[in-house]
């Protein structure tokens, strides 16, 4: 199960999270980041993933503030999401290397 | 917020309830439980319950005073809300203020109401939050009720085959054998039904799943031997085999269904046995008990809406009832049941061609498991 390719909402939820404890509003506009503005995530989508991350046990609550009246949760990346975007990480590189050298083989960018 | 603020009774036992909500997940041991409700008995101030609820994950928001700052308000804030009401109540305790913060702190001044892709967005969003379990460590509802189904079902189906076959080699006349006469041709139905039970009897769950997914060839056999009119009326019957294979491909199986039967369901299982008995053998009921049955049918809808767990059980076992209602509906021309004579022979034939593909599943599944380190009669984890 956890060799599964990961999805790239989720990829990219788990690498914001990698820089520090963010709240939904943060992962949003840093996925966007990110991803140069290709992957916008919506609430719905951003909080279901986050729901099922939370149940695997890869993203944990951090911490609760009120800002402006509006409740902000931080999340933060558990060891295991840690060690589950690690070996994403790694799996996407290998992939990547491979897709790089054949590139160059042809005679083209890489 | 403010650690020094004083806390009211209501607040106390709002916190206790939690504790009793983490104890009941697993979070807390029993001696735990008792030393943190004694700090909630005799807590001050937000800061003593903070204390009491320390090292648990937040749920509901508790820890805030009861006169919490103005909410959102204008028809951006009520049209975002109105979409959240499609989430499980569990998880807006707990995310629909924050959500909500989310949105509306996305959203560009002067918007007025959430576009139609927010709106598909959050309605996606509310059916996988549905779908996905509510605490680590729990099974998705929808699947811990496929394994309640996993034992109404089959429950239901030898109730179908009992009160259908049991004319045929009891000849005689009375009430049971012109029931009989009336649902002769479900009887079809019923021992392919026989050969899915069977095998899970045996606890052999693949075989049963195979026999299952081949109905449905059975069933066009059967349209082009009767109509149209036929398949309708035993389709009720093929939709509970199918919902049983199903439940039993897809969910933990019976074993666990019994598990987490709680008294609650037993009187759902109560009542969709009873039902099915009520349609089979309606001859021999008095019309007077129909009401007592719609009366129980109401209770028992009513006492499973009230979980999420129930709620998916509902949806499922309404999916074999249909047809039924269908046929239910004389306006609709056609949709009465034919009448066939019906004799011991018939009913062999009838057992014939799914007791040939029981035995073909069983051998295709026996030859997999020789491949498969796990032995195929092996019980339900």
């Amino acid at each position: 199960m956890t060799d599964m390719p990961m999805r790239e909402p989720t990829f990219l939820i788990l690498t914001a999270l990698a820089a520090s404890p963010q709240h939904g509003y943060g992962i949003m506009t840093d996925v966007a980041q990110i991803s140069d503005g290709q992957v916008r995530l919506r609430a719905g989508t951003l909080y279901a993933a986050l729901n099922r991350l939370v149940v695997e046990d890869l993203v944990e609550v951090d911490r609760e503030e009120i800002v402006d009246t509006r409740l902000r949760r931080y999340y933060r990346l558990t060891p295991r999401g840690t060690a589950r975007l690690a070996v994403e990480v790694d799996r996407r590189r290998r992939h990547t290397a491979v897709a790089a050298r054949r590139l160059a083989l042809l005679g083209g960018p890489a | 917020m403010d650690d020094r603020l004083r806390v009211s009774d209501a607040e106390r036992d709002g916190a206790a309830a939690l504790l009793r909500d983490h104890f009941a997940a697993g979070r807390l041991s029993a001696q735990e439980l008792e030393e943190r409700l004694a700090i909630i008995l005799a807590a001050q101030t937000f800061g003593d319950l903070r204390r009491a609820l320390a090292g648990l994950p937040p749920t509901a928001p508790v820890l805030q005073p009861a006169s919490p700052a103005p909410a959102e308000a204008g028809p951006l804030a009520r049209g975002y809300r109105r979409l959240l009401a499609c989430y499980p109540v569990w998880y807006r305790r707990v995310h629909e203020e924050e959500m909500l913060a989310v949105l509306m702190t996305a959203a560009p001044p002067g918007k007025r109401r959430p576009s139609i892709a927010e709106a598909t967005d959050l309605l996606w969003g509310a059916l996988r939050i549905r779908c996905q379990p509510s605490r680590p460590g729990a099974e998705p509802a929808w699947r811990d009720a496929l394994a309640v189904a996993s034992v109404i079902v089959p429950l239901v189906l030898v109730v179908t085959v009992v009160v259908n076959q049991a004319p045929v080699f009891l000849p005689g006349s009375g009430a049971l054998a012109r029931g009989f006469r009336l649902f002769a041709l479900e009887a079809m139905a019923a021992p392919l039904a026989m050969a899915v039970v069977i095998p899970l009897a045996l606890r052999m769950r693949r075989v049963a799943a195979l026999t299952g997914a081949g109905l449905p060839i059975v069933l066009v056999f059967s349209l082009f031997g009767h109509g149209v009119n036929v398949a309708i009326g035993e389709a009720s019957l093929f939709l509970a085999v199918g919902l049983q294979t199903v439940a039993f491909a897809a969910s933990a199986g019976p074993r666990r269904g019994l598990q987490i039967l709680t008294r609650k369901h037993a009187v759902l299982v109560l009542v969709a046995t009873l039902l099915v008995c009520t349609h089979l053998a309606d001859v021999v009921i008095p019309a007077g008990a129909t009401v007592r049955l719609i009366l129980l049918t109401a209770i028992g809808a009513g006492m499973a809406l009230t979980s999420s767990l129930g709620r998916w059980l509902l949806l499922l076992l309404a999916i074999p009832a249909w047809p039924l209602l269908l046929t239910a509906v004389p306006a609709i021309p056609g949709w009465a049941l034919n009448v066939l004579p019906s004799t011991a022979a018939v009913t062999v034939a009838w057992y014939l061609p799914p007791a040939a593909l029981a035995t073909l599943a069983a051998l295709a599944a026996r030859r997999a498991s020789a491949h498969s380190p796990k032995p195929l009669g092996t019980p339900d984890a």
